[in-house]
């Protein structure tokens, strides 16, 4: 199955794991321990994580760190700003065309 | 959600916002959302068509919008109505879908307008969250086609810059 940052970032538990990441590494134990579901179950997003590349495990003796790469992110901030910028760009004829509109009305009201 | 944590920064928050200033009655901005006549005005950019201006302003009506580019090629993009409030507010959700064309994101986008002496201010809060199994399937067989409008229309811009 195909992975994304899309996706990763679709559950609300993985988002939740980010967050928690941004701070610092953290090992999986304190990770699972925030939360109400299962260990198995924070693994399992763990392991999304990992496959979408939002998150790097390093193994120090025993211990598994778990590192976010938050410039994975970019990915949906790029998707934003041309969301926004198609949005812009539709404003100003928007704007364009609230002008015709007002400046026909004017002129039709004019004839009456 | 299954968290003891009670994290409020969420750096994975997604969301867009623009505001903009109009020099019309809110009423006539409104209706720029909602008359299709209208929407044909500014929804293409500049040298497009709308072969395709379907509106269904009500709350769980469809839009559907298919532009069409000089060159001939059709850009379609739907969406769904959540919520009117006449003149106040409009609540669409529409989607992101991946390169295969499966619905990724949905995107909740709510335009609000507001009258001070004359002049409206509009505001568009875009706000990406998961999607759901019902969303799935309410759009299944829907061309959504927001991905294909947005690399488009940025790519008919860069044009027009140059």
């Amino acid at each position: 199955m195909r992975r994304d940052v899309f996706q990763a970032i679709a559950d609300p538990n993985r988002r939740v794991i980010l967050s928690m990441l941004v701070t610092g590494k953290l090992n999986v134990n304190q990770v699972a321990d925030q939360f109400d579901i299962t260990r198995s179950a924070v693994s399992q997003h763990m392991k999304i994580l990992t496959e979408c590349g939002l998150v790097s495990i390093t193994k120090k003796g025993r211990e598994r760190y778990c590192e976010a790469k938050l410039d994975k992110l970019s990915e949906i901030w790029d998707w934003l700003n041309q969301y926004k910028k198609f949005w812009e760009g539709k404003f100003d004829a928007m704007e364009q065309a609230l002008k015709e509109i007002q400046a026909k009305n004017k002129k039709d009201g004019n004839k009456k | 959600m299954g968290t003891k944590s009670n994290l409020v920064d969420n750096p994975v928050r997604q969301e867009v916002n623009i505001t903009r200033i109009f020099d019309a009655p809110r009423e006539l901005v409104f209706k720029m959302w909602t008359d299709p006549e209208l929407v044909e005005k500014w929804w293409g950019p500049k040298d497009f068509k709308n072969p395709v201006c379907e509106l269904d302003a009500r709350v769980g009506g469809t839009m559907r919008i298919v532009m069409q580019a000089p060159d001939g090629l059709m850009i379609p993009t739907s969406g769904v109505f959540t919520e009117l409030l006449e003149p106040e507010r409009i609540v669409f959700k529409n989607f992101k879908e991946d390169d295969d064309g499966n619905a990724q994101l949905e995107v909740i986008n709510t335009v609000t307008f507001t009258e001070e002496n004359g002049k409206t201010t509009m505001t568009l809060n875009a706000l990406a969250v998961r999607i759901t199994p019902e969303a799935c399937a309410s759009i299944e067989g829907m061309n959504v086609g927001w991905n294909q409008s947005i690399d488009r229309f940025a790519y008919v811009l860069t044009g027009i810059n140059h």
